[in-house]
């Protein structure tokens, strides 16, 4: 690492040595993400198809290819503190083209499952929580789509929680028993106060 | 800028045309006079048309589009019907169909002609065909001429079309002006040893002869070092199978060894070589050994005796060298076998080192009396129809691309060095360690393109083609023999070619190699730990490394034998800017050389696996039992012939013949200059010098050119 110079901070982030060196790597992560994510990570060959297919990547600085990289080479703090981790659509586009029959969607899942065990998320994510926690949807029922719906000849509420919200606990059960809830108001609350 | 090119080009050829002019007048004596001479001196009883009887058959080739689409075809049809001679002009999609040929055989017959001029591909292409259909029509085959209008007209002017055009209208007058010359000419043919030569015994020399032999010829197997098998033999398993590489050569060795027709030379180089196609005259030289075989032995009257590869020799020798084979990490006496396997089972002295004590004549015994510390090269001769040549490679020395540290860091190794640590029968018996303290390595790194695909002029421009496959069997191997320790791969690109290739590739990559992408930058050593630090771009990731190894293997370039050059002077192949021998045609004739009669089998060509390597071995030896079989070949009749009256025996010519094909000899009373046909390529070498134009050049007579420059130079209005 190189020492501080007082530079700005961007020039200072230019200039940080950024070689990658053998111990940068962890070693068991490749085999720690094959776990979660069931598929072979360590066979990527980088061809980009990935990269390619995805609807992110032309909108963002989202690079599904390089989170394999880091997969194969063991770099799990790179992987997991790269705020693009969260920008993945999970289309599987990427999953269905890839010729090695890898699953690169499945891996960013797996990096996002581990990067929350360290407390590393968006909060839009977690409001997310909060949503199903609350309604059984991410993204809740409003009056505009209710409007529509009817418009359509639909009922106001589809049949779901939102038609039966005697399913809630059930689903609260599932979230409480991962600690979901209680892990995003806690992260929630520490972030905006 | 076109314009102004266009312009500097009229006005050189007006220049020219002047002196032309002004010379012309001596030329055309000359003209007149020479083919009177010729006609009564060429071997072959050639028909000649008087040139203001000739009737020439132009036919234009479209060549799809080829040609038809960046010329005008019909103006070019128009021009040549103007010029002298042409009795009959056509035109076809394609002249080398069979319709396109019954045009010109139909045209022959019925406008009587004597010449056949084609304007379509080159004749390296469709020669041959168009001389058929020219015979077809009745006409002797060399009285046919091409006019390249594709190669080197309508496919470089692709996007001028009047260019194009009128270069074609030159090129066609100029065939014409040519084909009214032509003459009959008739080939030779000459008989064919029942032998062959094979010079090299690695693999591909091995194959070329078993074929051989096999198909019942004779065939002499050349090796200059002790014993065969070459580079392969000194691998330890064959990708992609991941056979043993001694196991499936050794079979192949004994049979060279047992085979009745194989004549097995080794510790022998070619001295020289003279003749030609069917009678190559080789004279072997035996370099001297030291040691006797049973049959050279016998030979001598010690009956019972020579060597039996006891080894009782090398126990007694006092004087120790690097072993060679083993890339000099072992061992070895100043009397030696390479390996145990060895065919021949026969020691050899390396009379470089040897102090001649005499110790092992004593060890030897007075039964055996294998060993003779006096004895000289000898040489012998053979006689042989075909050769083929089988050299083979040597490693490039990697250590001259300094920034790797090759011979500066104890613990970068070669591919080869590394081939011997992993082999059971190797240096450390299969387990490799580090040359700086003999521990396991735990981080190997392997660098690929060592000096392949490299433009510095240092390296070698091309791809080596082999060497991506064995780092991945080299990485199989380190992860198969010694768990935990991780093979690093640094490469361009990862050249998984062949069949079952890609798989393997696959199954490397599986078994836990990691691949980085990108060519090593420089290598730099931990002077304490003599760990290495090893720099690159993962071009992947984008980012630089400084990945830190135990051991660094170089998969460096091979380049051609180190006697490859000196070989292929003495058969006259010639060869690429990278010295690696030059084939007759790198798609359609790949084992053939422009020297007939000699081929060209393996890694001599150029890189190739050992698949690659057997598939040409025994290409070449189909091709070089061809004229064997066949019992006799036909020499293409362009050979010099001397115009007796005109030659004055100054003997000039005799010393540039490349090929060997000119003498003096005496006639009625004087020297004179005699070709030996059979020798002669046509080069016209001999033909351009002669100071009293006293050669004439069959096919490429001097008033043939003549008349093809007026032409050009003058517009066809002689």
């Amino acid at each position: 690492m190189a020492k501080s110079k007082g530079y700005p901070e961007a020039l200072e982030k230019k200039l940080h040595d950024q070689r990658y060196y053998r111990e940068d790597s962890t070693p068991d992560f490749t085999k720690r993400v094959e776990d979660k994510s069931r598929t072979i990570a360590h066979m990527c060959f980088q061809c980009g198809t990935c990269t390619g297919s995805c609807p992110s990547a032309p909108r963002s600085t989202y690079r599904i290819r390089k989170f394999m990289r880091r997969a194969v080479l063991g770099l799990e703090s790179e992987a997991l503190n790269d705020p693009d981790l969260w920008l993945c659509t999970t289309c599987y586009s990427c999953t269905d083209r890839c010729p090695r029959d890898i699953a690169p969607t499945d891996v960013i899942m797996a990096m996002r499952n581990m990067a929350f065990t360290h407390d590393i998320i968006p909060v839009n994510f977690l409001k997310t929580v909060t949503a199903i926690y609350s309604s059984g949807h991410g993204v809740p029922n409003n009056d505009v789509n209710r409007a529509a719906r009817e418009r359509l000849g639909l009922t106001r509420d589809p049949p779901t929680t939102h038609m039966y919200p005697e399913y809630m606990p059930g689903i609260r059960k599932i979230l409480d028993h991962y600690h979901l809830k209680e892990n995003a108001d806690r992260i929630i609350k520490e972030r905006e106060g | 800028m076109m314009v102004e090119k266009k312009k500097t080009t009229t006005k050189k050829t007006e220049t020219k045309k002047q002196d032309t002019k002004k010379e012309a007048p001596v030329k055309q004596e000359a003209k007149k006079q020479a083919p009177a001479p010729a006609a009564k001196t060429v071997a072959a009883p050639g028909v000649t048309t008087k040139p203001e009887d000739a009737r020439i058959g132009v036919f234009i080739c479209h060549c799809g589009t080829n040609i038809a689409g960046s010329m005008d075809i019909p103006a070019v049809q128009e021009y040549a019907k103007t010029l002298p001679h042409v009795a009959y002009v056509d035109n076809y999609k394609y002249m080398c169909s069979m319709p396109g040929q019954t045009v010109i055989n139909k045209a022959i017959k019925d406008n009587k002609l004597t010449g056949v001029v084609v304007a379509a591909c080159s004749p390296r292409l469709h020669e041959p065909t168009f001389r058929t259909a020219t015979k077809e029509g009745g006409l002797n085959p060399f009285r046919f001429e091409m006019a390249n209008i594709r190669e080197q007209n309508s496919w470089v002017h692709m996007h001028d079309r009047e260019g194009s055009t009128d270069k074609a209208k030159d090129a066609i007058r100029i065939a014409v002006a040519k084909a009214a010359l032509l003459q009959d000419l008739f080939p030779k043919t000459v008989p064919v040893e029942k032998a062959a030569m094979v010079v090299g015994a690695g693999v591909a020399g091995m194959q070329a002869a078993l074929d051989l032999a096999a198909a019942g010829i004779k065939t002499y197997l050349i090796e200059s070092t002790p014993s065969i098998g070459g580079r392969m033999s000194q691998l330890d398993k064959t990708f992609p199978t991941l056979d043993c590489s001694q196991c499936i050569l050794t079979p192949k060795m004994v049979d060279v060894g047992r085979s009745q027709n194989i004549e097995l030379l080794t510790y022998s180089e070619v001295d020289n070589v003279e003749g030609y196609i069917g009678n190559f005259d080789v004279t072997i030289r035996k370099k001297a050994r030291g040691v006797l075989t049973p049959t050279e032995a016998e030979a001598r009257g010690i009956v019972g005796g020579g060597c039996n590869g006891c080894g009782d020799c090398e126990a007694v020798c006092p004087v120790i060298k690097p072993n060679v084979f083993e890339v000099g990490m072992k061992p070895r006496k100043a009397i030696y076998i390479n390996h145990p396997q060895v065919v021949p089972l026969i020691y050899t002295i390396d009379f470089d080192s040897c102090i001649k004590c005499g110790l092992c004549v004593t060890a030897c015994g007075p039964e055996k009396k294998a060993i003779d510390l006096e004895s000289k090269d000898e040489f012998m001769k053979v006689k042989v129809g075909t050769a083929i040549l089988a050299t083979g490679y040597d490693i490039f020395p990697i250590e001259k691309k300094e920034e790797w540290g090759y011979k500066r860091f104890e613990n970068v190794i070669t591919s080869l060095e590394f081939e011997r640590l992993i082999c059971a029968s190797g240096p450390t018996g299969g387990y490799p360690v580090r040359p700086s303290d003999g521990e396991k390595p735990k981080r190997v790194a392997f660098v690929l393109c060592a000096g392949s695909r490299d433009n510095t002029g240092i390296g070698k421009p091309y791809c080596s083609r082999f060497c991506c496959m064995y780092s991945l069997k080299h990485a199989h191997q380190i992860v198969e023999k010694m768990p935990g320790c991780i093979p690093y791969i640094f490469y361009m690109d990862i050249r998984s070619f062949g069949k079952a290739y890609e798989e393997f590739y696959y199954r490397i990559q599986d078994e836990g190699a990691k691949f980085i992408r990108g060519r090593v930058a420089n290598i730099l050593e931990d002077p304490k730990t003599k760990n290495l630090h090893v720099y690159a771009d993962d071009t992947l990731l984008d980012r630089p490394v400084d990945m830190e190894v135990d051991m660094v293997v170089l998969a460096a370039a091979i380049q051609p034998a180190a006697d490859t050059e000196r070989t292929r002077r003495l058969f006259g192949v010639s060869c690429t800017g990278d010295g690696w021998l030059q084939e007759a045609h790198p798609k359609l004739n790949p084992c053939g050389t422009t020297t007939a009669g000699v081929f060209l089998a393996g890694v001599c060509q150029g890189p190739k696996d050992i698949p690659d390597t057997v598939a040409s071995a025994e290409g070449a030896a189909s091709a070089a039992s061809i004229p064997i079989h066949k019992g006799e070949v036909e020499l293409e009749p362009y050979f010099a012939t001397c115009i007796e009256e005109r030659c004055a025996g100054c003997g000039m010519c005799v010393n540039l013949c490349p090929y060997t094909a000119l003498s003096l000899v005496e006639k009625e009373g004087r020297q004179v200059m005699q070709v030996t046909e059979a020798k002669c390529k046509g080069c016209g070498t001999c033909g351009g010098f002669c100071p009293g134009g006293a050669i004439w050049m069959n096919h490429f007579a001097t008033p043939q050119i003549v008349a093809q420059i007026d032409a050009f130079l003058l517009g066809g209005e002689q």
